[in-house]
């Protein structure tokens, strides 16, 4: 089963800042596909069930931003 | 402890960005009042601290196998370092997290106006159960449903009133300013505010399947979908960066000058040029939003802005759309007989034309209730036995043996019948006028002629004259006869209108404008000219807020009944798809100033790294600048 986790960055400061995180969640185990939006800060993860989420939020902190929960 | 941690973790940045920018002033003071080696140590220090984010940000792009910014500005101040500039590698490393910090907040500014927008929907709603008016989350409001509104609250669903009257703001779903009157059977948005009194309101979305939410969806979506300028720009930014690398690299080799090399570096990331377009893009359509204009994307936006034709569908566009019979004349027969045969034949059609002949019919009728009221009447009226439509021209009944048809002059020359020349010439002066002559003949004779009057706005014109001051050609397209379309057309200002089209014929008027090399936007009400809409450049929809497919449709939507919104989103389109074009210029003009500088020696590393951060905050601040547009 894949479920679909949703962040918010709101402090993305340059386009190329925000693929470089997307490729760093791609890298994650577990995720299947990433959508990162520089313009919006909507990141969205397509992953297994049974990936880690501390794990997803911690991809993106290590590229220097700070991920917000969305819900729904 | 945890807290302390939380609070380095989001301060982290504005922290390190200030120990490193004082120790980068002290090392520079100390340095010129002789204590140069003093000085020396508080620079390096500068840079460890500023570059240590960087640096870790660095690395962990390199795991991911892309050489980034970071990448670039760790090299240079790790060579910077290596051959003894301090002061450079403090410089560039301080200068650069302040540049991305300030980027930083200004695109957290941008981003957070639509969040703006999501709290003004209420997280809880009173809801009518069981006799008793329980508060719940506003999500779990069933559809059905009654809500309680309370003057002053938000309205929590979107619903329909069911008890009570009230003015309602509604401008955060239509952007019109003034409050609207709401009464029973009138529809209300989650999200609009409710000024004066208590609404029951009967649910009928609610959650995330509300207007609102639906208009936040797609301004999101409007806004990371990326525009070909933007689409152009990072094809370019992801060949120039290795470009750069290795004219660094070369360079080197070639004059073994560190300082040229390492400041090609720092200048190497396209900064500026990247960031602009999206930047434009999400402001305008932010501002379109809170204008309550829908765009559905940068592309569009880019291709609005070169709109050089508006055509407008008449019925509902230019005018009200709600047409009332303003007289009805009977040849050989007493006026209320014609509109009674009228009205037979019409009772089942669901044209617009058909409602305001039965509309009339009931008001003039005795005991027959008007409209939306008990069919108890007298004298009813009665089901024809058969019916027909012919579309764009009338219809054709069939009541007590005889054949009724009611429609235009095209349809009585399709059905053989002769109008005498009084009725014509009687049609004829109605349509001058302005109205909308309909026929109504029985077996084969024209015993009537029913006259339909659809207001002009009181906007059309203005509207009109606005778009032609600004450059912008206006067409008029109608399905109506000649005559009446000339007196609207006149009426507004419209000098090329085309009338008589069937809805296909209003398709192959836009392509034949298309043909000529103009960019066409067609104005309609989304659901009868949806397919002009999808035939035009731009289609944009009005009064979107009711209609779902209208907002899903229409390259741009109109949520409010005004025609005032259009050329404001056409002045906002071709002012965005400027400053997309001042934007490029900006970057690239600044990337060549500084390769020309290093070049020629006067660009260092920390100086080089200044120009490129005020390029990217210029370029910013000139994309929000569309975020004030009016």
């Amino acid at each position: 089963m894949t479920e679909t986790t949703q962040y918010r960055v709101l402090d993305f400061d340059c386009p190329t800042c925000a693929s470089n995180v997307e490729r760093a969640l791609e890298k994650t185990e577990g995720v299947e596909s990433v959508e990162v939006h520089f313009t919006t800060g909507r990141i969205e993860v397509e992953h297994d069930e049974d990936a880690d989420t501390d794990e997803l939020k911690g991809a993106i902190e290590n590229q220097g931003y700070t991920p917000e929960a969305i819900r729904g | 402890m945890t807290n302390a941690r939380r609070w380095l973790r989001s301060h982290g940045k504005v922290l390190a960005t200030a120990v490193s920018g004082t120790l980068f002033a002290v090392g520079w003071s100390l340095g010129y009042v002789g204590y140069g080696v003093v000085g020396d140590v508080a620079l390096l220090v500068a840079a460890l601290v500023g570059g240590y984010g960087v640096a870790k940000k660095a690395y962990h792009t390199l795991r991911t196998g892309t050489v980034g910014i970071n990448t670039l500005v760790t090299l240079a101040a790790v060579g910077a370092i290596a051959i003894g500039e301090y002061w450079e590698a403090a410089g560039v490393v301080f200068l650069f997290s302040l540049g991305g910090y300030l980027e930083g907040r200004t695109m957290r500014r941008t981003r957070a106006a639509l969040q703006e927008l999501l709290e003004k929907s209420p997280d809880t709603a009173v809801v009518r159960r069981d006799g008793e008016e329980v508060e719940v989350p506003a999500h779990e409001v069933e559809e059905g449903e009654v809500v309680v509104v309370r003057p002053g609250d938000s309205v929590p669903v979107d619903g329909v009133v069911t008890r009570g009257e009230s003015a309602v703001d509604q401008s955060s779903v239509t952007g019109e300013s003034a409050p609207v009157r709401k009464t029973e059977k009138d529809e209300v948005y989650a999200g609009t505010v409710n000024q004066e009194g208590a609404l029951d309101v009967r649910a009928t979305g609610t959650g995330s399947d509300t207007t609102l939410q639906r208009i936040i969806r797609r301004v999101e979506e409007a806004q990371e979908a990326k525009s070909p300028t933007e689409t152009l720009v990072e094809k370019f930014a992801k060949y120039y960066t290795p470009a750069v690398v290795l004219l660094a690299v070369g360079t080197y080799a070639v004059t073994r000058n560190a300082m040229v090399s390492l400041t090609l570096l720092v200048i190497g990331c396209p900064g500026a040029l990247v960031i602009g377009p999206p930047v434009s893009i999400v402001s305008a359509v932010g501002n379109a939003a809170r204008n309550g204009v829908l765009m559905k994307g940068g592309e569009h936006l880019e291709r609005a802005g070169k709109i050089g034709v508006v055509a407008f569908d008449k019925t509902g566009t230019l005018t009200k759309g709600e047409t009332t019979v303003s007289e009805v004349r009977g040849f050989g027969v007493d006026d209320d007989d014609a509109l009674r045969y009228a009205a037979v034949a019409e009772r089942r059609s669901e044209h617009h034309l058909a409602d305001a002949v039965l509309d009339e019919f009931r008001s003039r009728s005795d005991g027959y209730a008007t409209d939306g009221g008990v069919e108890a009447s007298v004298r009813p009226l009665p089901e024809p036995e058969t019916f027909e439509v012919e579309a764009g021209k009338g219809v054709a009944a069939k009541y007590d043996r005889e054949r009724i048809v009611v429609g235009n002059s095209v349809l009585l020359d399709e059905e053989g019948i002769e109008a005498s020349e009084e009725v014509t010439e009687y049609a004829e002066g109605r349509e001058k006028g302005g109205e909308t002559a309909v026929y109504v003949a029985v077996d084969g004779t024209v015993v009537g002629v029913i006259s339909l009057r659809d207001e002009v706005r009181d906007a059309a014109a203005e509207v009109v004259s606005d778009l032609n001051a600004a450059g912008v050609r206006t067409v008029m397209l109608t399905g109506d006869n000649e005559r009446t379309a000339r007196a609207v057309a006149e009426e507004v200002g419209i000098d090329d209108y085309r009338a008589e089209l069937l809805p296909e014929e209003k398709q192959d008027a836009i392509e034949e404008m298309r043909n000529e090399g103009e960019v066409v936007a067609m104005v309609g009400d989304g659901i009868n000219d949806a397919p002009s809409l999808a035939a035009a450049d731009v289609g944009i929809a009005m009064g979107a807020a009711g209609t779902d497919t209208a907002i899903e449709v229409a390259d741009m939507a109109l949520m409010a009944d005004d025609l005032r919104r259009i050329p404001y989103a056409v002045g906002l389109s071709k002012v965005t798809r400027l400053n997309i074009g001042e934007n490029v210029a900006i970057a690239v003009a600044t990337v060549l100033v500084l390769l020309a500088g290093v070049f020629t020696g006067y660009v260092t590393m920390a100086t080089g790294m200044f120009a490129h951060i005020v390029s990217v905050l210029v370029v910013i601040v000139n994309g929000m600048r569309l975020t004030w547009y009016r």
